[in-house]
């Protein structure tokens, strides 16, 4: 075949390939619209629920206490979650990113830039790191004052960490994987 | 006209006129039939929100392409399971040979054999292809991807000739 003929053919045979013509009304798109905000309030209301309780029973233990250790990790599991809370409520809720604002390759970068920060941590680390010691520090003094709950909290603890051993180097491979992805895309760019 | 008429209008003009195109820009990113209404439905949805702020600066088409694309980037980009393989074209070069054409005298294998390699090329390449399959002009490509006219040419040059030959082996006629 000619290779001058065969792109034209392609395009033909393309156009070939939509069959089912959309059918989506205006107000079914209103609806979706609707739909998509009450589940983004919804799942922020849930997360500052959940603070909401954990500062409610960290409040409850910081009276019950009778270390003074105790105390701090009660204290510090309050400000974690409230942190939280103000980090959710300070940041505008996002239904969906500006899709028509920049070209593709931009708008791939950042896509590429925001999973390859995830994976290392980046954003989540600015809340849920603030979270952790004060559980880890009630637990410790806890386990301290009472040793009979002692190997429990030490299985606690080394769940956790067998958790974070695997998660951890998980998320940095994925982090690479995009690396890579974002290095070829600056090799594309540049060609 | 008011933004919320404007909005409908634009959007009802994007399903009229762009409505297979933008089917055929989701086969081309999702390959399972319920998530690819999804994300054509995504993208209508995206559409609908994107044209409270159209202010023509470019135009509708490239305005268009440039959200189907980004939201279905997005989608594809977000699905961590059964994410697909990317090939660059070298890898597609080195690939054996597809079955002719003729030899399977079906347009729908033919047609199948064509998305299956759109859907295998990195979204750069996926998109520019996309664009020429539809018959947009270098400048328009330029408008959405954010190359410049001449790197546009350039690749689509390439990536043409990869699929000719991939989706020809031996010189047969696809029809």
């Amino acid at each position: 075949m000619r290779s001058d003929y065969l792109p034209d053919d392609l395009k033909r045979l393309w156009k070939e390939l939509a069959s089912n013509p959309v059918r989506i009304s205006p107000d079914d798109l209103r609806r979706e619209a609707r739909k998509l905000w009450a589940g983004v309030r919804l799942r922020n209301w849930f997360v500052v629920g959940v603070c909401c309780i954990i500062i409610a029973a960290y409040g409850v233990f910081f009276f019950a206490s009778k270390t003074a250790l105790e105390r701090i990790g009660s204290v510090l599991s309050i400000a974690g979650a409230a942190n939280v809370i103000v980090q959710f409520l300070k940041r505008p809720a996002r239904t969906m990113p500006d899709f028509a604002a920049i070209e593709c390759i931009r708008f791939y970068r950042a896509e590429l830039q925001r999973q390859r920060d995830f994976h290392r941590g980046r954003g989540v680390g600015s809340w849920l790191l603030p979270l952790l010691p004060g559980p880890i520090i009630f637990n410790v003094a806890f386990a301290l004052d009472r040793p009979m709950f002692a190997p429990l909290v030490k299985l606690q603890m080394a769940g956790f960490l067998m958790a974070a051993a695997i998660v951890v180097p998980l998320n940095l491979r994925l982090a690479r994987k995009y690396q890579r992805r974002l290095d070829a895309l600056d090799a594309a760019q540049n060609q | 006209m008011s933004a919320k008429s404007g909005q409908e209008e634009y959007w009802r003009q994007a399903a009229d006129e762009y409505g297979a195109a933008l089917e055929r820009l989701a086969w081309a990113y999702e390959a399972d039939p319920d998530r690819r209404r999804d994300l054509l439905q995504e993208i209508h949805l995206a559409l609908w929100r994107s044209f409270e702020n159209f202010d023509a600066r470019c135009s509708l088409r490239t305005w268009i392409y440039r959200v189907a694309h980004n939201v279905a980037t997005s989608h594809v980009t977000r699905k961590k399971r059964n994410a697909p393989v990317f090939l660059t074209l070298e890898d597609i070069e080195a690939q054996e040979a597809p079955q002719n054409v003729e030899e399977s005298a079906d347009r729908q294998k033919a047609l199948a054999r064509l998305l299956a390699l759109v859907q295998r090329l990195e979204f750069v390449d996926r998109q520019l292809i996309l664009a020429y399959l539809e018959g947009l002009d270098a400048e328009s490509m330029s408008q959405i991807t954010g190359l410049s006219a001449a790197n546009v040419w350039t690749r689509i040059h390439r990536i043409k000739n990869v699929l000719v030959r991939q989706f020809h082996s031996g010189g047969t006629d696809a029809k």
